[in-house]
Parts: C-alpha cells; structure tokens; sequence
C-alpha cells in the first residue's frame, strides 16, 4: 500500500524507488536482557535476517538504507553478537549498496561501518525525501521527512493489552512526516493512544494517520477518530 | 510419622517440678499459674518433642515456647557448659518484633537474673535483613545463643560457610506465625530451610506457634515435615467472643448511595465514640484511604490526629510510626486493609470492625483476636454489611465463627521457584550429590510428592542448560557432574548474586503517578496497561484522569468532582473460602426448602433469625432478598445449579452462573467455558466473576451449554492451561516466578533495579522463554501458582465432577431482567475477555468498525 506519493509500505519496511528503508534494528537484545539481570537468552538475530530478506525478495531494492539504531543500547557487543552483525550486514553487502542513517543509540555502528566500509549520514536526501532518525532536529529537510525512532504503536480498547506497531502519516511543520515502527519482533513499541512522545518530530498526533501491518495493511484512518 | 492432640493438661506442680528453682520462684512471683497454652507445651518441649500450639494472640504463646527453653538454657548456664553457638533459632515473618521479644525474653530473663543475683551469660541476638554488617561479624565471635530471625534470613545465615558452622547443633526451632506462612511461598522456602537446618542439627525439636487455623493437622505435618511426628496443642477458642453483623440500614436496597454513605460513616462514629481504641480492617488499600478520608471530612473536630491509615502502599517509617502510637494508645482509630492481621503487639484494642467481609472464618477469628488484650478478656467484633450478599456472607460467617467451623488454609505445593532458589543456596553453603539432596527436599511437607522429573529440571536449569555452551559463564548458577551426581556453586559472583537477590515475596512493578513533577502514589504496571487516555481513577481517596504515560512515570490531573470511569483494582480483592463459600449454599438450600414448603413469612424469618445468630431486621433483609429471588424464578443452592440467560437492550447477550464457590474456583470454571466457547465460535468472550457466581456475555449468541458440557474433572486441566496462556495474570505471575527463581535478577554486577525499571515486558519476557521450551520449569511453575495457587482447580474438578454424577442438578432460566442475586454481579462489569480471535482477525474487525465510522459521516 502506497503511504505517501510514490512510497510504499512493504511489511515493516518502507520502499521508494529503489530505495528499501528499515526502521530500528535493535540487535542484541540479548545482551540487554542480560545487562537488565534478566537471565532469559533469547536470540532475535536468525529472525530479524529472515524477514529481512523476505521484505528484500517481495521489494526488490538496489539500495538498502538501515534508519538508525543497529544495536541496542545496553552495553559491549558479545563476540556472538559481533560475528552475528557482521555475518548480516556482508549477507546485504554482497547484492546492495548499503547506507547506515545514524541513531542514538549506536555506539557501535561506526566500527563495523568502518570495518565494512560502509557510509554513515545523518541525513539522506533521496528527490523530495529526507530520512533522518528523528532524535533530534536536523536542517534543511525536504519536503518529505522520513524518521524511526519512536518505535509507534497502537492498542485498541477491546484489547487494551496487545499493541499493534504502526506506520504514521502527518505533519511537521510545512512537512509531510512519516513515521516507521521499529522493526526488531522482540520491541512492541509504545502506545500512541496514551504514551508520550520525546521526539522533536511529534506533538500532536491527533491528525495523525494510522497503518497497520499484519497480514495486509491496513489504512485505520486518523488517531481522533479511532479513539 | 504420628501425629498427636494433646488431651490433658499438666498441672501446674508437674511443670514447676521440671522447672530450675530460678524460673519457678520467677513465674510463681509473676503468675502464680500457668496459663492453658502452658500447661499444654512446656513439658512436651521440655521432653525435646516437637509441637505445634495453635492459641490466639496475647495468650502468651511466645512465653510459652520459652519457659522450657530459657529453662535449659539457665541450667547449663549454672553447669558452666553454655558454649559459643546457637541453641535456638527463632523464626518470625515479621521484622519488627522487637517488643515481643523484650517483654517474652529479654525482660523475663533479666529479671530471672537480677532476682538470683546471678549472670547468665545468654546471649540473644536479632539478625533480620536490617542487621548492619559489623553485627554480624560481632555474632561470629559472641554468638547469640538465641537468635531471633526472619525466613530470608535464615536461609542467608544457612548459605553463609562461618555462619551455618555456628548453627551445627541447635537444640530448639521456634516457626511463629506459622498459619501465615504455611499459606505462601515464603513458608514453602522455610519448610526447605528448616530441613537444611535439620540435616546440621539432628536434635532440634521444632515449635510452632499458630493463630486459628484448620486443619492443625496438616500445619502440624508443615511444621515438621512429612516423616517426624508431633504433638499438637489445640487452645484456639479460649477468648469469649462478642460477635455481631449489623448494616448501616434497615434496607439495604431502597436507598441511595448517598444515604448509605451517610449512615456508614454515622455508625462509625457512633461505634468509634463508644470504644477506647478500634481497629477496622477494610480488606483493600483504596477502601482504608476511603475511610479515613471520609471520617476526616465528616467530623473534623473529632478525627484528626488521632486516626490513621496501615497498609502495605505505605512507607515504612509511616507503618512503625503508627504502631507505635498504638502502643502508647495516641490513637482513637486504625484503619488498616489486611496489614495489621498479624501478631504484632499494638497496645490494647476493644473493638475490631472488618467493613465488608473478612471471606474466611479464620481471618475473621484472626482479626477479631486482635482485641480483647488479656487471655478471658471478650473479644468484641463487628462485621458490617453495605449490600445484601455481603450481608447473607457475612451472617453465615458469623455462624461458623461462633460455632468454630474454621475453614480449611491451602498449602503451595512442589514449588519449583522456590525449590531452584534453595537449590541454589545450597549448592553456594557446600557440595551435594544430587540423590541426597533429592530425599531431603522431599521430607519437606509441600515437596513430599516432589517428581524427580521436576527436580532433575530445575537442576538442569540451575546448571545453566538451557543456554547455549558458549554463553553458559552467563546463565549458569552451579555445576553439575553428571558422573559423580555433585552439584556446587559456579562463579565467583554466585554468593553475591544469591545474597542480594534471595526472597519469595513478588516486587510489584508499579509506575508512579505524577501531576506534573508533583508524586501523587503508585499504581500497578498492569492497571496501567487498562488505562485508555481519559479514562478517571481513584487513587488515595481522589480522583485522577490518565492524560499519558512515559516509561515509569504515568501523568494525571487531578477531578475531583468526577466520578470514576473504571473499576478500581480488583486483584488485591480477597477470595471467599471455598468452605465458607460451601456453607452459605447449604443455607439457601434450607430457605428454599421452606419456601417451597410453603412456611410463613415468620417462620422462616424465625429459622433465618435462629440458623443465623442475627437480629429481626438483618433476618428480616434476608427474607425479603430470598422472596424477591423465589418469587423472580428460583433460588440456587449447592444441589442446584442455575443458569441464567438474558440480553440487555443493546441485543448483548449475559449468561449468568449462580456457581457460589468463591471466586478462585469460579475463576477456573469461567475462564474454562469462555475458553470453549471461543474455541467453538472464534470470538473474544468477556468475563465478570465474583465470589458468588460469574457470567459470559458477547454481542453474539454462544452455546454456553454446549461448553459446558465439554468440560470434565478430567480435561479441565489442559483446558486451563491453553485458556490461562495468553492471560495478563500468566505473565505477570511468570514474572514473579522467574525473580524468585533467579531467573530476573534484581540485582545484578553492582547494579539494583528499583521496581518498575525493568524496561522489558511481561510478554517478551514469556516469548523469550517459551523460545526455549515451552514447558520450561519456570514457566510450569507461574501455570501451576495461577492454577493451584491463585486460582483453585482441585475444587473446581470437584464441582464438575459432582454436576457429572447428578449430585447437582443443572437448570436454565430465560430472564428479561437479572434475577436478584445476579444483580450486583452483572453491575461490576468484566473482569477479562477470554480472547479467541487471533491478532490478524481481530485487526479486520476493527478496522470494519472504523470503516463503517468514517462511512456514516
């Protein structure tokens, strides 16, 4: 389903041209359960590269664009982890060029980035679009502002406890704002229907549309009439 | 293994015979006689056999327990051959005892000591998690030769290699409070520590000291394990009781809410007004804000400084300040929830009044226990009623309370939480072979039918199996060598970690509520989870609207004129016994008889007035409630069991179960013919359950009866199981379980978590562990304390199982309106939706819906 013009909403990844954009990895999930004393191992890796290349077959990209947030914040990269990041990052390499967009939590990008060769921005202009994180404000935005970060999501009153993560589509200022959900399967997001959001991006989402992904997408229309 | 009432008691010449010429002329200076729990235990305990004295509060029970053993411990004080260990370890789940102790031991000795002109050199020590470090060390070197201790404790001083050398020979264990610990986990964790103390000190005899609880036997058999014999002293009825129900009104339903309010807080003060000191118990945290609330904003002149609130929200300096003002009797009134049930001494109380039921008849002989300080003194005890099944419950507890049919206490079994912390413990105080460990863990009575499975499980899970080989260092607590059958600890950090994170007691994981950067309180992650943007809750006797949440943080403002939008939080609502529960069915099954046998009004308000122990008007309110529901359609009972069926004006569908079991069984009953329900017809069902019933309702027809029947005593066991597994209370409860199992650590290199930072949620948490198995140890531990524990299956596949014999008929009603008794059920609303629908179906409905929103525009 088309979002936005000629941007595309393939499963939890968005697709312009041949351009294919994937919000907030978060690899190492794991180490972060670990570092927060919850002792439960849980590997998301081997998911996280299926889908992947499930979205990359459906979309059929030239370039691939990674919106921030590779790794999860919490602490040192395990030597797993490192392999299992680099063993993803060459499965893309081979076929796609690969460009990192920046996030804030990523104290380790910058190594592998410079170990694999591999550009970091801040800032990707593509025609009309900038996609930029979204943890803090960046200049000279085109028209169309692509940001992650935020990790939206969405409950209903029939079901208050099971989130659904959604794409957002709104304003900013003078410019069209579309949100990505965050793709990690392990991270449900936060509720847009009663949580805060500390994006400079985000104020009133009240205008906001909602897409919901699950089998289809669903288009479920502005926030206020949901509510 | 025997176990024994004690049926004579000993007169006092053959206790002051056994007694050291020092501790005989004491007492007889102090008491002259003894009192009945003595006369019952201080010879057994002076012949080292273990027992179990069950007496109410202020019947010196403490003293008790001491008499024989201050009594050797002077004699071998006079022999010169008192060594430098433990003789006694004494046990409490409360930490703040200290002046029990002062006044049963510190005072009794001392004044032993100064009227013999004598020093004997005993030594007693306090060690509780509040013990500063250099203490401790002290107790290595002067070892008290009575210790005064906690649960957790123990099993700290058990584990720790210098400590648990001191604790080689103890002579005598004293479990106080043993009633409410036998009913948790935390009592589950002391019956395995009492076994590892045993296996260090083969001569200890064990001394418990119980309130009202039934069956003594089977505390008796908790106390000592399922091989030892004991002795069992059965003093609990010894106070006389001034019992009595009374409403606010003499009509309960023609009236308002304001009304009733009113004359609720008239009769307090009356009440208040006519007693020195009272205390009432309200069963919930909201309810105590309520109450003291209120009686501030009604009589301001009156009740100011001299009443106060106790519960378990309330900080700790704030909860000691008020027992304390108790004790010196500053206070006109306490208003607690359940948190002053337990012995702690606090002054003198002549009135207790439970607002609402207590749900058992041993919580209610409990609390009432708690006036009336000296031992013949009356206990005076008030329950009073605010609607018409509270009012019939609480006239049938009256009942058994003053005819002493104590309603039996459940037991935790096969802990496997607990079992892996211990375990673990274990492994850190020294090498096992796995075989002996096994036995071992099994004379402790709630492991006594421990599968070896289960236990080579969680050794399996403690050795870190579960993890990949690499990781291992990190999820690895012992070590395991599968050829010599040796476990033993793993890591330099296992003693820490087992030290600063032992314990049985769940953190909550609350949010804290704030209006701007102003801390109001606290409420529950998943109350939280409830909250829609708008939504209106009470909290602290106010009312809150939920603007958003932020991480742990949940902003509200304040509207106060506002009535709240959702329920409050019904999870800290008390279960009525099952037992209890049993008894009132009985007693409508006697007024229907009588109905239809024709009997006249007075003769039946004459047997409800006689069956009841209660007044003309309460009598009276009961006829007329049991009128209204005979002549509506049909009365259910524990031979009947109705079902009733209507619709509101929305076209949404109700059936209501008149199942009066309580609500832990009811819980299981609902969830498991939603769950059939939804299986059949693939649609979410909502939930509503109380103690007297629960009902089903959907905007589609379900075939309720057909549900039903699919169910039997045999398959209710899986049924629960797939039907509890996308619950909130599954998680929540694995959550617990994995902290007590040192799977969550709440501490961890160096770091505490605060409650409520633990960013991950309760369902990644249950993925994550169902990605390893889904009958992961662990996670069957959080199904069975929801099963077993929280919820009361076994009872459950006894109802089902005499509904399939025909001991109880079931019978159909159509109603256009719900018949009386279903009334205050429906009114409360749902409790759960039982969901069916799976996520991708569910979205297409609401998106319909939505669709058909913007369409109509």
């Amino acid at each position: 389903m088309k979002i936005l013009d000629n941007i595309e909403i393939v499963d939890l990844a968005l697709k312009y041209k041949d351009y294919l954009i994937f919000g907030d990895l978060h690899l190492g999930f794991e180490e972060s359960l670990v570092n927060q004393g919850i002792l439960v191992p849980y590997s998301q890796i081997d998911q996280v590269i299926k889908s992947v290349n499930k979205i990359i077959e459906k979309a059929k990209p030239k370039i691939i664009i990674i919106n921030g947030d590779l790794k999860d914040e919490f602490g040192r990269i395990s030597q797993q982890e490192w392999r299992d990041s680099l063993k993803f990052i060459d499965s893309l390499k081979e076929k796609y060029k690969l460009i990192f967009i920046k996030g804030n939590h990523d104290t380790i990008l910058e190594p592998i980035a410079r170990k694999r060769d591999i550009e970091i921005k801040e800032k990707l202009d593509i025609d009309s679009i900038s996609i930029i994180h979204g943890d803090a404000i960046v200049k000279n935005l085109k028209k169309t502002v692509i940001i992650s970060h935020e990790h939206p999501a969405i409950s209903f009153k029939e079901r208050p406890d099971e989130r659904f993560k959604c794409f957002l589509k709104g304003k900013y200022k003078s410019h069209n704002l579309i949100v990505m959900p965050s793709f990690n399967p392990l991270i449900e997001g936060s509720d847009i229907t009663k949580e805060k959001f500390l994006s400079p991006y985000l104020k009133d989402l009240r205008n906001f549309e909602i897409f919901i992904v699950e089998d289809k997408v669903y288009n479920f229309g502005k926030l206020k009439e949901i509510k | 293994m025997s176990l024994t009432f004690i049926k004579n008691q000993n007169s006092d010449e053959e206790i002051f015979e056994i007694l050291n010429p020092i501790v005989r002329t004491w007492f007889k200076n102090k008491f002259k006689t003894f009192s009945e729990p003595q006369k019952y235990a201080i010879i057994p305990i002076h012949k080292k056999e273990n027992i179990l004295v069950s007496a109410p509060t202020g019947s010196g029970k403490t003293l008790t327990a001491f008499t024989s053993i201050i009594n050797e411990l002077i004699n071998l004080s006079e022999e010169n051959k008192l060594e430098n260990r433990v003789y006694v370890v004494y046990i409490s789940p409360l930490k703040a005892l200290s002046n029990d102790i002062e006044i049963n031991l510190i005072k009794p000795l001392q004044e032993m000591a100064s009227q013999s002109n004598k020093s004997f050199g005993i030594r007693i020590g306090v060690r509780t998690g509040d013990t500063k470090a250099a203490d401790k060390q002290k107790m290595l070197r002067a070892t008290p030769h009575i210790i005064i201790t906690t649960p957790e404790s123990l099993a700290l001083m058990l584990s720790s290699i210098k400590f648990s050398e001191l604790l080689k020979d103890v002579q005598y264990c004293i479990v106080d409070e043993i009633h409410s610990l036998a009913e948790n986990k935390r009592g589950t964790h002391l019956s395995l520590s009492l076994e590892r103390l045993g296996k260090m000190s083969e001569d200890m005899i064990r001394i418990g000291l119980s309130a009202t609880v039934a069956p003594l036997e089977e505390i008796a058999q908790f106390l000592v394990g399922s091989k030892r014999n004991c002795k069992i002293a059965d003093v609990q009825h010894l106070k006389k009781y001034d019992l009595k129900v009374i409403s606010p009104v003499s009509d309960l339903i023609n009236i308002t809410q304001y009304q009733l309010h009113h004359k609720l807080y008239s009769l307090l003060d009356e009440l208040l007004e006519q007693h020195k000191t009272t205390l009432i118990f309200t069963n919930t945290r909201a309810g105590t804000e309520r109450v003291v609330h209120h009686l501030k904003e009604k009589f301001p002149k009156k009740y100011i400084e001299n009443i106060a609130a106790h519960h378990g929200s309330l900080s700790k300096k704030h909860r000691l300040d008020v027992e304390q003002k108790l004790r010196e009797g500053k206070l006109k009134a306490v208003v607690c929830s359940t948190s002053l049930e337990l012995g702690i001494d606090i002054g003198f109380i002549d009135l207790v009044i439970c607002l609402g039921s207590p749900k058992s008849v041993a919580r209610f002989v409990q609390r009432v226990g708690r006036s009336g300080h000296a031992l013949h003194d009356t206990v005076k005890g008030r329950l009073i009623v605010l609607d018409r099944d509270d009012l019939v419950e609480c006239s049938v507890l009256l009942k058994s309370a003053i005819e002493k049919k104590i309603d039996k206490i459940h037991i935790p079994k096969n802990c496997l939480d607990v079992l892996a912390q211990q375990i673990f413990g274990m492994a850190i105080q020294r090498i096992w072979n796995v075989d002996n460990l096994f036995k071992l863990i099994k004379q402790a009575y709630p492991y006594r039918d421990l599968q070896r499975k289960d236990f080579d499980e969680i050794i399996k899970y403690l050795a870190g199996e579960y993890s990949s080989l690499e990781n291992r260092y990190i999820y690895a607590k012992i070590w395991y060598d599968q050829k010599t059958k040796n476990i033993g600890k793993r890591g330099k950090l296992a003693r820490v970690l087992y030290m600063t994170n032992i314990g049985t007691i769940p953190d909550e994981t609350s949010v804290k509520v704030k209006i701007g950067e102003q801390v109001i309180g606290s409420i529950d992650e998943v109350f939280l989870e409830r909250l829609k943007r708008g939504d209106i809750f009470v909290l602290g006797g106010s009312t809150y609207q939920f603007l958003f949440s932020r991480g742990t943080v949940a902003q509200v403002k304040a509207v106060p004129e506002k009535n709240p939008t959702v329920p409050s939080w019904f999870s800290e609502m008390l279960p009525l016994s099952f037992d209890l529960a049993n008894d009132i069915q009985k007693f409508r099954r006697y007024v229907e008889d009588l109905f239809v046998n024709k009997k006249t009004k007075e003769e039946i308000i004459k047997f409800i007035n006689e069956y009841l122990y209660l007044d003309n008007n309460s009598a009276n309110a009961i006829y007329e409630y049991f009128n209204e529901q005979y002549l509506y359609s049909e009365i259910p009972d524990d031979r009947k069991l109705l079902i009733e069926f209507y619709h509101d004006e929305k076209n949404k569908k109700y059936v209501v179960f008149h199942s009066l079991y309580g609500r832990r069984v009811n819980d299981v009953l609902s969830r498991a013919v939603a769950y059939a329900i939804a299986k059949i017809q693939k649609r979410d069902v909502e939930i509503g359950i109380n103690d007297n019933g629960f009902y089903l309702s959907s905007y589609q027809n379900m075939q309720v009866l057909r549900a039903f029947e699919l169910l039997t005593g045999e398959n209710l066991e899986e049924v629960m199981k797939r039907a509890i597994e996308k619950t909130e209370v599954l998680k929540r409860r694995f959550r617990h379980c994995a902290m007590r199992a040192l799977m969550i650590l709440r501490s961890y290199k160096g770091r505490v978590k605060k409650v409520g930072r633990q960013t991950v949620s309760s369902m990644i948490l249950l993925k994550a562990v169902k990605a390893i198995d889904n009958d992961f140890s662990i996670l069957k531990e959080a199904r069975r304390e929801v099963l077993q524990d929280l919820m009361d299956i076994e009872n459950a596949k006894k109802v089902l199982a005499e509904i399939k014999s025909g001991k109880v008929e079931v019978k159909q009603i159509h109603t256009t309106l719900p018949t009386p008794f279903a009334f205050n059920l429906v009114l409360q609303g749902y409790t759960d939706v039982m969901k069916m629908e799976d996520k991708i179906e569910f979205i297409r409905r609401m998106h319909d819906m939505v669709l058909a929103k913007i369409y109509q525009k």
